[in-house]
């Protein structure tokens, strides 16, 4: 009996479907996103792939989902309406925030809304100091007059978030009891309990926002797991978190704060299992779509994570340096760094003579010139088809023609001329730009810090990613690509192969030197307890659980901190000398030099990881329903770095066979791959293009 | 000026993205390796890479202020070593007589090598949390010579064909308060360093020695023209603008700061003659400092993205006489110059305000609050405890209300987290928020100014305040009205005494700083604000109910408050009347009249 998992992405435009039989079957659908109600979309999708297969709704056997709601309401200010209780003294913590600003010179800087305004800040009578003794006690008065207040505003979401409650949570704990006694129905999100970690703008920010969210992922996640059983697709709904982790949908309601940023962590998950199953540790995946290209790291086997990130910061190459434009969210998220360019971006000259590529972009609409709805800057698109990367005549199967004309004729009047460039140089210099500008995306996440980019493999998806993937790969020295098959609908691959995860962690400040073992190791095994517990209720025996331990820590009067393994089972002195020593390779590798100096535990952290009995990662894909690639002549095409012309054979993915000299250009339903020349593409036994480059 | 032969504009561009990359890379490895919250948090530091004759061309995206402060410090080394520049050679340099700034900043800069032959330089400088002297973290006032203010390292080398000089590293060492912290800090600059240049000479691998050294020379052609094109679309003509600070610590006098700004064709000259000749405290910016504050101002209005190398200044001229305020001449101490510089920034601003009223907003806050607590912990292991995260808000205007508690725009500052002071450090943060009815009023208000109060928790501890716009209210443009002063109060709950806007003194346990921010300076008539804009001021408890009738003549009434629209469009006729005519130009309003 075949069954099938699926995997459904949400983006703006479209809903990609993928469905994966235990028979090697894959089927990829894709339906107009239905932004009024993101589900309906959903279910269609998963409607229309079950009818095509020939199944029934009985044989989905799992289905994963990656969804933009939660980000969507904080971006567009549709949350639930929240009050928010504090000590007294700082109930603006949260609108200051680091008080930094996303842009440097800029003289009309707004910063943006506060999640809860400020006459829905309470202050509460209380003070607890960093080692969790109570300088103040709790004044129940003021507890009661706050939740009269929170009752008379009429909100149904509150936050708490107390100063140094990561030290001491029973003064959250009461006021929590006391609004839940007054107000039943309320939706509570408890700092303490949601991110028990010291810095607290970090720890209120991500109680807020997972306060601001969760009754409408409740709804929104609830209504389309009821619909999924109205139409007899039975099976527990998994949900993409931002750490590349699968949670069930109970948790994923509780705790919304881990799958705010659940779209873009899909394509990453989805490179690194091929990367197992192709045996590659070292991976740069490298996203790149109509108006912004992503880039992530994959190093030695693992995910790259940040322990934070900022929700609707707005893409910045410098967002490393620049902060404040969106909402911190502290939660380990998968590690992007985004840049505005993509096949929309506009080419266009600047007042000292120099030609520039984005950040605006054309969008879908009016989009490139060549799609010919009204577009009349030239962007990267127009470009590609001026060079003969992208086929002149129509796109996706032959569905959507292409005005090449128009393209060439945009290039030549808005760059070339003002320029003096030819047609060709004007295009090349058009795509070469956006390769440049992507590249400070890959140099972000690898020499940026301090990795050197020619160890890695590039994985090249998205509707541009392999055609761009070869200029890039030259220009950081990297000299293996990967293509994926349905590289435009990756993403949603990754929904399929992740694994079930979750994070704790618990701020324990204190320099190795005054550690209490006793007292360290309880915290340990809390943390493991619960998610033991946890993956336990999600039917995961003993056996099939991987828990792990990290910490963070540093140097004494250091900083930042670092997070290492834990090389023990638990806390005593053999343990910190190798914590010690780790932190200092650690240490070495990030920043060049280590110290021997004393250290400081920060936090502990545990990953509670469900492993699933077989390989999530299908054995070879053979994709069903594919529409039929349109014939395409052999066609010039110019290549950049050799400045000419070639006539170069352009076939689909299935010819590519064993091995394939370039120049080629690979053609397929949603993307195309280009091979320069001096380069060599052959299929893996998974249906993945490799591309080599001869040296 | 022309686009030089054989270079395209497409590899230019494309090299000039990989030099501001690889200088953000190296910006990005100091906030990663240090070791003190001034850099790490408040980000006070910069990187650059130079090319081979020693001009910019890249800077990374870190403090505007320190725009073009760079050259002069590498200049000075040039001069000093001439042709003794070797493969594996770092260079240090703090000395603000040798193109340096003030001393907690050390420059160092390391010259990048092809096969023997000199291609360009990296650079970075850090603020240190203490260059010893008399007074902890190096930024008192009221120093009088630069003697007092620490150790002064004129261009030396740190590392001499790869080898560390110990004699330079244990001097420093044995020289400053918490050398864990000053000597981590320098390490991560010194790996800020070989990043950068690891990045160059990737470049080189794939363009070529030549090739490179001439496309770097043409990325600061390109930027000079431009910023050149900028300045064209400004309107020619001349405009003058005073702006003080408080005093210097000494003497109670106002420090007045006089620029005239011309604008013609596609240059512009700040002449600033009239200025107050140098303070006897340690508050003068010296000249490097004081171009590189009006560089940023500058770079503000033309164009924030423009590329920040030698190009961008080639078409400013800065007149600044020998001996003035803004020119200080040696002995002359210099530790505290960034409150000068901000003055400076603000003057500028406030003549830029007269040429383009429409696009200038009011003054931000400026109050420049260094706070400083050193002592030592139990067991005689020293602390020294440094912020300077009070440089807001933003001035209202021209489309919008000032950001509240936000920072100036020449300026990259995060606060520091209290939590983590209160582990850190013997201190305790009592309040952190904003002050109602700071923001000075217009049809775009200014931003809220910020209180801050720190209590210490050690047995004692000595404070150092450097502070202003105590005494000088921060401007409103086009009719807007001014912000509140700054203030200090020692022990508010029990002495309550106002504190001056620069002092030192010794603190016991319990004792409590209370920092008030000055507010910004509004836009446009507060007569015009939309009565409904108001009540949302006032409903968020950002602005009074009586400062909202006597600011801005909006009557409320009812609760929840309600705008009263015919007792507000009274009042507001009453007050247009007994008002007269709206003066729209930007003035400097002692607090005393605000």
């Amino acid at each position: 009996m075949t069954s099938f998992r699926a995997g459904v992405d949400i983006g703006g435009t479209f809903t990609d479907v993928v469905f994966a039989g235990s028979d090697g079957r894959v089927l990829v659908k894709k339906v107009a996103s239905t932004p009024d109600d993101y589900g309906r979309a959903v279910l269609e999708g998963l409607a229309l792939g079950i009818e095509e297969l020939g199944i029934g709704p009985g044989d989905v056997s799992e289905v994963g989902h990656g969804f933009t709601v939660a980000t969507n309401a904080i971006l567009e200010g549709k949350g639930e309406p929240t009050a928010l209780i504090t000590t007294e003294g700082f109930r603006d913590v949260l609108e200051l925030a680091r008080i930094r600003t996303p842009h440097l010179y800029d003289l009309y800087y707004q910063k943006p809304p506060p999640l809860v305004e400020r006459d829905l800040r309470f202050e509460v009578s209380e003070r607890t100091t960093f080692s969790g003794e109570v300088l103040k006690p709790l004044d129940p008065d003021s507890v009661a007059a706050v939740v009269d207040r929170v009752a008379a505003s009429g909100v149904r979401s509150v936050a708490i978030a107390l100063l140094h409650s990561y030290a001491n949570a029973d003064h959250e704990a009461r006021i929590a009891e006391a609004v839940r006694a007054r107000l039943p129905d309320v939706s509570l999100s408890v700092s303490s309990i949601l991110l028990p970690e010291m810095r607290e703008y970090e720890r209120t920010s991500t109680t807020v926002i997972n306060a601001y969210v969760r009754p409408v992922v409740a709804r929104y996640l609830g209504d389309l797991d009821v619909g999924m059983r109205a139409s007899g697709i039975e099976v527990p709904l998994m949900v993409m978190q931002s750490n590349g982790g699968l949670a069930p949908v109970e948790s994923a309601i509780d705790k919304p704060m881990y799958c705010i940023e659940s779209g873009p962590a899909a394509g990453v998950v989805g490179a690194y299992h091929l990367g197992k199953r192709l045996g590659i540790d070292n991976v740069i995946t490298f996203d790149m779509g109509g108006t912004t290209a992503k880039a992530s790291m994959i190093e030695d086997g693992e995910m790259l994570l940040a322990p934070e990130y900022e929700v609707g910061g707005g893409m910045s190459v410098g967002h490393r340096l620049l902060k404040g434009s969106g909402y911190i969210l502290r939660v380990p998220s998968i590690d992007l760094a985004e840049v505005s360019a993509g096949g929309g971006s506009i080419a266009w000259v600047d007042k000292g003579g120099a030609l520039r590529c984005g950040p605006q972009s054309a969008g879908a609409v009016p989009g490139p010139v060549c799609y010919d709805r009204g577009g009349a800057e030239p962007t990267v698109t127009d470009a590609n088809v001026a060079l003969g990367y992208l086929n002149p005549e129509h796109l996706l199967g032959g569905t959507f023609p292409i005005m090449a004309d128009k393209a060439r004729r945009a290039l030549r009047d808005r760059v070339g001329r003002p320029l003096e460039l030819s047609d060709v140089d004007a295009a090349s210099g058009v795509h070469l730009l956006a390769n440049s500008n992507m590249a400070r995306a890959l140099r972000a996440v690898s020499s940026e810090r301090g990795r050197d980019p020619r160890r890695f493999t590039l994985v090249a998806f998205g509707g541009g990613g392999p055609l761009h993937a070869a200029g890039l790969a030259e220009e950081l020295g990297i000299g293996r690509i990967v293509v994926p098959p349905s590289p435009g609908v990756f993403s949603a691959f990754g929904l399929l192969f992740a694994d079930l995860e979750h994070h704790f962690v618990q701020t324990h400040f204190r320099p190795f030197a005054d550690l209490d073992f006793d007292e360290v190791n309880g915290i340990l095994e809390r943390l493991r307890g619960e998610g033991r517990d946890l993956l336990r209720a999600e039917g995961f025996e003993d056996e099939r659980q991987q828990i792990m331990t990290q910490v963070d820590m540093k140097y004494v009067g250091q900083t930042s901190e670092l997070t290492v393994a834990m090389p023990q089972p638990s806390f005593g002195p053999e343990a910190l000398e190798e914590l010690g020593k780790a932190y200092g390779v650690e240490h070495e590798r990030t920043y060049g030099y280590r110290a021997d100096d004393p250290l400081q535990l920060v936090s502990v952290r545990v990953v509670a990881r469900g492993l699933s009995e077989e390989s999530r990662v299908p054995e070879r894909m053979r994709m069903v329903g594919m529409p039929e690639r349109g014939a395409a002549a052999d066609r010039d095409v110019y290549f950049t770095h050799r400045g000419e012309w070639i006539e170069t054979p352009v076939i689909g993915r299935d010819q590519v066979g064993g091995g394939a000299r370039g120049p080629l250009v690979v053609e397929e339903y949603d993307s195309t791959t280009v091979v320069p020349p001096g380069w060599s593409a052959s299929l893996d036994f998974m249906n993945n293009i490799v591309l080599d480059r001869a040296d | 000026m022309t686009e030089r032969e054989g270079l395209d504009p497409v590899t230019r561009e494309i090299i000039k993205n990989y030099l501001e990359s690889a200088a953000d890379t190296m910006a990005v490895t100091v906030v990663r390796t240090a070791r003190s919250l001034v850099v790490r948090d408040n980000m006070d530091f910069s990187t650059a890479i130079f090319n081979a004759e020693g001009d910019q061309v890249a800077q990374g995206l870190t403090l505007p202020f320190h725009m073009g402060a760079m050259q002069p410090a590498l200049d000075a080394v040039r001069e000093h070593f001439g042709d003794d520049v070797k493969p594996g050679d770092v260079f240090a340099n703090n000395d603000p007589y040798e193109g340096a700034s003030h001393l907690p900043d050390i420059f160092l800069f390391k010259p990048v090598f092809v096969n023997e032959l000199l291609m360009g330089w990296t650079c970075v400088i850090a603020h240190h949390t203490d260059i010893g002297g008399r007074v902890a973290g190096g930024n008192a006032c009221d120093n009088t010579e630069i003697y007092q203010e620490g150790l002064r390292l004129p261009p030396l080398k740190l590392y001499e064909e790869g080898e560390l000089n110990q004699a330079v590293w244990r001097i420093v060492e044995k020289n400053v308060r918490v050398p864990d912290k000053v000597l981590g800090d320098i390490q991560a600059q010194l790996s800020a360093l070989r990043q950068g240049e690891k990045d160059v000479l990737r470049l080189v691998d794939e363009h070529g020695l030549e090739n490179l050294k001439s496309y770097m020379t043409d990325i600061i052609d390109y930027t000079e023209r431009l910023t050149r094109a900028e300045i064209e679309s400004l309107p020619d003509g001349s405009w003058e603008f005073t702006d003080y600070v408080d005093d210097d610590g000494f003497n109670p006098e106002p420090i007045a700061i006089k620029v005239r700004v011309t604008i013609e064709g596609d240059e512009i000259e700040l002449d600033f003659t009239g200025t107050s000749p140098q303070a006897k405290g340690s508050i003068n910016p010296n000249l490097a400092f004081t171009k590189s504050a009006a560089y940023a101002v500058l770079k503000c209005i033309t164009n924030p993205n423009i590329t920040a190398n030698t190009g961008f200044v080639r078409p400013i001229k800065v007149v600044a006489e020998p001996g003035s305020y803004v020119n200080p001449q040696h002995p002359a101490p210099v530790a505290a110059r960034g409150l000068g510089g901000f003055r400076v920034a603000h003057t500028v601003l406030g003549a830029m305000a007269k040429a383009l009223p429409d696009r200038i907003p009011g003054a931000w806050g400026g109050g420049e609050i260094g706070v400083t607590f050193g002592g030592y912990h139990p067991g005689g292991k020293a602390f020294v405890f440094l912020e300077f995260n009070n440089d807001g808000p933003r001035g209202g205007g021209p489309f919008a209300d000032g950001a509240d508690g936000a920072t100036a725009p020449v300026t990259n500052q995060a606060n520091t987290p209290i939590e983590s002071i209160e582990a850190d450090q013997p201190l305790r943060i009592n309040r952190y928020g904003y002050v109602a009815d700071s923001a000075g009023a217009g049809e775009f208000r200014g931003g809220l100014g910020v209180v801050r109060e720190y209590e210490l928790t050690a047995d004692e501890a000595i404070i150092q305040i450097r502070s202003d716009r105590g005494k000088f209210l921060p401007w409103g443009a086009q009719g807007g009205g001014p912000g509140t002063p700054t203030r200090g109060i020692m022990n508010p709950d029990t002495d309550n005494e106002e504190a001056p806007s620069k002092f030192m003194a010794d603190l016991n346990a319990g004792d409590v700083y209370r920092s008030i921010q000055a507010g910004g300076g509004g836009y446009g008539d507060p007569l015009e604000r939309d009565p409904e804009a108001v009540l949302r001021d006032v409903r968020l408890e950002k602005v009074t109910a009586d400062h909202a009738r006597d600011a801005y003549g909006v009557v409320l009434a009812g609760d929840p408050p309600a705008v009263d629209t015919a007792a507000t469009n009274e009042l507001r006729e009453r007050m247009r009347g007994e008002r007269g005519p709206l003066d729209t130009e930007p003035q400097v309003i002692p607090a005393t009249q605000g």
